[in-house]
């Protein structure tokens, strides 16, 4: 990890917190929306965010998994966009054109409560970011002074 | 003949504070890559928050009997530790926000001030090796 090793870390959580807004954004605009990419209606999906890696070292990774001492860390890696396996509204809407026969739409599994609260915690998340990442700019362009 | 004291802690030109103050700065710029990577992965499932306590370590080596040399404080590194008394949330993520942002504008001023420090007395050497 160089001197610059922590305005990287904070690169890698706001380009992470993006991503969880982009998601969240494409769930909100497809609320209601009855024929997705599979036929079905769509389903809500989530961004699966993970520690990254130390570096790529093998004696990091052994200490990381033995838990023992941690290695500085190489800031957050998102490893997947899943989707959201509970169950789907069924809405009474007989005047839908995929209505079945009983009247009823399946519609999609986002609740826009949830995803404007997870909306909040990932612009939140961003922020705090932006703020270690100026916070570790001004440490460097202090370390500048000793040379004057 | 007049006795030269003896200089216990001395390496040249830079006495025992200058290399202290040097590996305060090396811990302190390590503790902030740290933090930076706890408010990070503030929304990691299950990530355990870390931290670097180099001001004990370093007030160790100096204290006590088993004091350490200056050569050997100036080869002192800091490794992160993992916090395991944090509070956990449900998702097993132990970072607090709030408390992280405390510590990281906490770390970044003692920096500075370190900085400052170790600029005053580097002005001070360089007066003296002047001699004007």
């Amino acid at each position: 990890m160089g001197l610059f090793g922590g305005l990287d870390i904070s690169a890698s959580g706001m380009s992470a917190e993006r991503l969880r807004m982009d998601v969240i954004a494409e769930n909100l605009a497809n609320a209601d929306t009855t024929r997705g990419p599979n036929g079905g209606p769509y389903r809500r999906k989530e961004v699966v965010l993970q520690e990254g890696g130390s570096g790529g070292s093998f004696a990091a990774t052994l200490q990381g998994v033995q838990g023992a001492q941690s290695s500085t860390g190489g800031g957050v890696e998102v490893t997947g966009i899943v989707n959201d396996p509970s169950p789907l509204k069924r809405v009474y809407d007989p005047g839908h054109p995929d209505a079945d026969a009983q009247g009823y739409v399946t519609m999609p599994n986002v609740e826009p409560v949830t995803e404007m609260v997870d909306l909040i915690t990932a612009s939140r998340g961003y922020e705090a970011n932006v703020q270690a990442m100026n916070a570790s700019k001004s440490m460097f362009t202090k370390t500048l002074d000793i040379l004057r | 003949l007049g006795v030269t004291p003896e200089l216990t802690h001395s390496m040249g030109l830079f006495d025992l504070t200058q290399t202290v103050l040097e590996r305060a700065l090396s811990g302190s710029a390590e503790r902030q890559t740290v933090l930076a990577n706890n408010v990070a992965n503030a929304n990691t499932v299950g990530y355990k928050r870390s931290d670097v306590d180099f001001q004990s370590t370093l007030a160790q080596a100096l204290d006590g009997p088993g004091a350490a040399s200056q050569g050997q404080i100036a080869d002192m590194s800091f490794t992160p530790q993992t916090d395991t008394s944090a509070t956990m949330r449900a998702d097993g993520n132990s970072v607090d926000m709030d408390a992280e942002m405390a510590k990281l504008s906490e770390n970044s001023v003692a920096y500075q001030a370190l900085i400052s420090i170790a600029h005053a007395r580097l002005q001070m050497l360089s007066t003296a090796i002047s001699s004007r």
